[in-house]
């Protein structure tokens, strides 16, 4: 028992001794950023940036940071890793209440998600239109950041989706680079099959609560949940049906692997489990991770749907965009570092591209020297060529508000018309009631 | 000790320090429970995007009635409530029977080990669960070995499975926490009570059905009731190991409330009305459970 | 007789061990987890490797700030803790020993708000905090202070009723001693009550020490600032990573279970202890 005792004490001694010590370093710290304020009068700038994924948007805003204080050694920049979830609760309540206590300056905003935050409010953005305009980014990315003719928003990352497969697999199932050109998702499944049966090999991933396959299909058609003026547009969604039944033959195909997350997601492809990938381009560093599976892989175009004759070979799927927050109280220092880095600054971009294999969406990009480069991994095709030509023919949709909303509603009708056989247009009918009573405001 | 329910007159100056003593709680509890719980329900009579709120009186509950991601999350809910809770108070007592005998070796071994799972955090927990009951992970591939299955379970991702692997794993994280107020309980009962049974011959099911339950109702009322609660405001768990999915098939009210807040374009009124459900139902349920469990006699 | 008896118990040890052995074995595995690499923890290794020190030196040198997210989990932990005990155990001490009918009904009101779910009060309890912060001292609890985290949890329903139902088994004829003695009423709650309920507080402080310790959603609302961040919201952050480093992350965890498993093994008995005055009476 004594000896418990003094065990515990001993703990507590440590944490405390802990405690002190680091906080003494904090002190130290804080005092001498003091110092340095007292000395340079107007030197008392600074700014917060928060984003997630410390592998890519984290390794673009350091970046930029280095950049930016080269010649703005003064302000000082504060870069901070958050998971995406949590950005979005905290700006939630934050918003809501009007309180900008320990909100950021600049903030990563999902191209879903943005249009709601400028609709709900719109006092809160600062207007960027001065610093950028939306003729440097590739077309169907700037569409989420204007409202009423203001640019909010720097587009980052592009979203533009593409077929990753493996080459070696394909070519066993008796296929070559060439079939998978101008690629349709009919042709798409009977490479599949024919990888399955000669490889056992499945053709891709699955994941019965992420409808991103569909998503990116309509997209693929010009066409999205909602219409062009918002309102929701699933009952005689023509796009609809066509990815639906598209989706319902990949599936019936039996060529599928099932997973449930991210993780599983990335560990089917690294492990080898599945042939191809078709999604964002922003899944490149993902593949890379497996070293031994260098210059196994290429990429394609993404798959269009044959039957719908909207349908082109180009989609886009996530990306982003850094967004100023007008009351947080450096905004117009936020705006600068913005336009001398992301709106405008394509060394930056051809560093990243290096570092995180980031697709740039701004337009003075495409010809750095690392868009031009060879990828090894990617068998010696030149990827960032062929993902920029890709992300020029996205067609741009009207994302609107309720684009996560209506998609939850959306994998119970999938899942009833692909699993369960129900008809599909009755069922769509059935959700395009749900869905509108469900976005209702 | 029957004056001990009686309630005596106090002289007011003790009065007033009794007072003072429990004052800063109920301060505490009003102005973070029940304050904000007023402006809730204010908030759930208002719609609007964001900030922009007007009035709408019981636009909000009406909506409730043909919300169909609500009704699942409803029934979601329930599903958990009504299988878990109960093989959880189960399967805590009957450990709790089996540890209270004081000639069982390793006793201390076994009753750390079972409730080791209540110190571990909701990421940890998940992660693990996450990736045991993946299509090809530890459980599946035992199973199999064990022919037990010839096709992997799809515990992630087939509805009934996932809301099963929901009900494992707060089974696992929550059965040693209710296993000690069980233990605690029984330890006030007197050893001669089961010795007497012994000599009338009684064998163990009997002990438990007619000592053991009768003498711990009161707990096992506590320990439902409170599980309850925990039940029908189930987040972390869902959130963790399945995110709602496949296609709502795991997902619960506290989750979609969370969801109308953060994940879809802000709707403060209508999450609030939500929340007024998980409210309502609570205490119904609380008001059955002292019914039902709770024959008054005092 | 003797041969029946046998059967059960070896029934009961086998059950008890199957039992003991899957409440542990997470554990196992994610101590594993923690001392290989991170292609070897999602291939599903289940040997103990020699990863160990790199995965903790990758988790000292990451962008999140990982000690001092500890320092801030352990000041919060502790202060709530200790605040709790008092002011909790006074008002569960007072509910008990001063009846009246009418604190029995604010204690039956009190007792109502364990009914009520966090979500419905997140944003209400926002807007509540950023009002502190532009109000002179209340400012300590302003958000963004982890002021604001402690006083959410200092007075809980639970930790009343709990000290309420530990109270039964205090002998009264204590206090009627001490008050003949001529000590005070405040004196008594102090200097008798509180030394004799040893194993109440230990169970009570283990319960809220665990809770704070591992609390999510309201620190990740109301700590804006990175420097403020807790444990739980620094694993989140890890966890939403697109190119996870598994080995890392479980290290990560398996230093944040630390602290609640010292606490529990080494209160464990007063645990037990005071867990069995809470059913009493």
């Amino acid at each position: 028992m004594k000896r418990k005792i003094l065990a515990l004490i001993l703990a507590v001694v440590m944490v405390v001794g802990m405690t002190a010590c680091s906080s003494n370093k904090t002190n130290t710290k804080d005092s001498g950023k003091t110092g340095t304020t007292d000395t340079k009068e107007t030197s008392n700038k600074k700014i917060t940036i928060w984003a997630w994924d410390e592998s890519f948007n984290i390794v673009a805003a350091n970046e930029a940071k280095a950049l930016y204080q080269k010649d703005h050694p003064d302000v000082q920049v504060d870069v901070v890793t958050m998971a995406q979830d949590d950005i979005v609760a905290k700006l939630n309540t934050s918003l809501s209440s009007g309180s900008t206590e320990g909100l950021p300056d600049i903030v990563l905003v999902e191209d879903y998600k943005i249009q709601g935050y400028l609709t709900a409010y719109p006092d809160q953005f600062y207007d960027l239109s001065s610093i950028a305009k939306p003729s440097d980014f590739a077309s169907y990315k700037t569409g989420v950041s204007v409202v009423d003719g203001k640019l909010y928003g720097i587009p980052f990352d592009s979203g533009v989706a593409a077929t990753f497969y493996r080459k070696d697999l394909i070519e066993k199932a008796g296929y070559t680079t060439k079939d998978m050109e101008n690629l349709t998702w009919e042709k798409y499944i009977e490479i599949g099959k024919a990888v399955k049966a000669k490889t056992g090999v499945d053709m891709c991933t699955l994941d019965p609560s992420d409808v991103g396959q569909i998503r990116m299909m309509l997209q693929s058609a010009g066409s999205w949940y909602t219409d062009a003026n918002g309102k929701v547009d699933i009952a005689n969604n023509q796009a609809l049906k066509d990815a639906i039944k598209v989706y319902k033959q990949l599936v019936d195909a039996g060529i599928t692997k099932q997973v449930s997350d991210w993780d599983q997601f990335v560990g089917a492809f690294n492990n080898g489990d599945v042939a191809s990938v078709v999604t964002g381009c922003w899944i490149a560093p993902s593949i890379k991770k497996a070293a031994d599976q260098s210059g196994k892989w290429a990429v394609a175009a993404f798959p269009k749907m044959a039957a719908n004759d909207k349908s082109v070979n180009a989609s886009s799927i996530g990306g982003a965009g850094w967004y100023v927050l007008k009351n947080v109280g450096n905004a117009e220092t936020a705006a600068d570092f913005l336009k001398n880095t992301f709106a405008s600054n394509a060394d930056l971009m051809n560093t990243l591209a290096d570092k995180i294999t980031l697709v740039s969406t701004l337009n003075a990009a495409a010809n750095q020297p690392n868009y031009t480069k060879a990828s090894d991994f990617f068998s010696g095709q030149k990827i960032f060529g062929d993902l920029a030509k890709w992300t020029g023919e996205v067609p741009s949709v009207n994302y609107g508000l309720n684009t996560y909303a209506i998609e939850d509603i959306m994998t119970e009708a999938v899942q009833a018309i692909v699993t369960n056989g129900a008809n599909i247009d009755s069922t769509l009918k059935d959700f395009q009631v749900q869905i509108e009573a469900a976005v209702q405001q | 000790m029957g004056s001990n329910n009686k309630v005596r007159k106090m002289n007011p100056k003790l009065n007033r320090k009794a007072w003072g003593f429990v004052l800063p709680s109920i301060v505490l509890i009003i102005a973070f429970v029940f304050y904000p719980m007023i402006q809730a329900f204010i908030t759930s009579l208002q719609t609007g995007m964001g900030n922009n709120l007007t009035f709408n009186g019981v636009a909000n509950y009406k909506r409730l009635l043909t919300d169909s991601t609500f009704q699942k999350a409803l029934f979601n809910t329930f599903i958990y409530l009504i299988i878990q809770v109960p093989i959880m108070i189960l399967l805590a007592l009957v450990i709790s029977t089996m540890l209270n005998d004081k000639k069982l070796k390793f006793r201390g071994f076994f009753r750390t080990a079972i409730f080791m799972p209540c110190i571990t955090s909701l990421v940890a927990y998940s992660i693990i669960f996450k990736s045991l009951f993946a299509n090809d992970g530890l459980v599946n591939v035992l199973l199999m070995k064990l022919h037990i299955i010839s096709d992997p379970v799809l515990w992630l991702t087939h509805p009934i499975w996932a809301k099963a692997l929901i009900i494992i794993a707060i089974t696992w994280r929550w059965t040693g926490y209710n296993m000690v107020f069980y233990l605690a309980g029984l330890q006030g009962i007197d050893d001669s009570v089961y010795e007497a049974a012994d000599i009338d011959g009684a064998n163990a099911y009997q002990k438990f059905k007619s000592i053991t339950l009768p003498l711990l109702k009161p707990i096992i009322l506590f320990t439902t009731i409170n599980s309850t609660i925990g039940t029908l405001q189930l987040f972390d768990e869902t959130v963790n190991i399945t995110n709602g999915g496949p296609a709502n098939a795991t997902v619960t009210i506290s989750q979609y409330i969370y969801n109308l807040l953060f994940k879809y374009t802000p709707n403060f009124g209508y999450a609030a009305a939500v929340s007024y459900v998980i409210v309502v139902l609570i205490v119904i349920l609380s008001f059955i459970q002292l019914k039902v469990g709770g024959d008054k006699n005092e | 007789m003797s041969k029946k008896r046998k059967i059960m118990n070896a029934i009961k040890y086998i059950v008890l061990g199957l039992l003991s052995f899957l409440s542990i074995f997470p554990f196992f595995w994610m101590i594993v987890a923690a001392t290989n690499r991170s292609v070897d923890v999602t291939r599903g290794t289940l040997i103990p490797g020699n990863y160990f020190m790199n995965n903790v030196k990758t988790l000292l040198a990451s962008d999140l700030n990982y000690l001092l997210a500890f320092r801030n989990s352990i000041i919060i932990a502790v202060v709530t803790t200790a605040v709790a005990m008092i002011v909790s155990s006074a008002a569960g001490y007072a509910f008990e020993v001063y009846k009246t009918s009418t604190r029995e009904k604010v204690f039956n009101f009190i007792l109502l708000s364990m009914m009520v779910p966090f979500a419905a009060l997140m944003v209400p309890l926002f807007r509540l905090f950023s009002k502190f912060n532009s109000m002179g001292a209340l400012k300590i609890i302003g958000l963004n202070s982890p002021g604001a985290v402690i006083i959410i949890s200092v007075a809980t329903a639970f930790l009343i009723f709990f000290f309420r139902q530990n109270t039964k088994t205090f002998p009264k004829e204590l206090i009627e001693a001490s008050r003949i003695d001529g000590l005070g009423e405040f004196n008594i709650f102090l200097k008798v009550y509180m030394p004799t309920m040893k194993s109440t507080y230990a169970a009570a402080l283990v319960v809220t020490f665990m809770s704070s310790w591992n609390s999510y959603l309201w620190p990740l609302i109301a700590l804006q600032s990175p420097e403020k961040r807790t444990l739980p919201l620094v694993l989140s952050a890890f966890g939403s990573s697109y190119t996870p480093d598994y080995g890392m992350m479980m290290t990560a965890v398996v230093i944040a279970t630390l602290p609640t498993a010292i606490i529990f093994f080494l209160m464990q008995k007063q645990f037990v202890a005071g867990m069995t005055g809470s059913v009493k009476g």
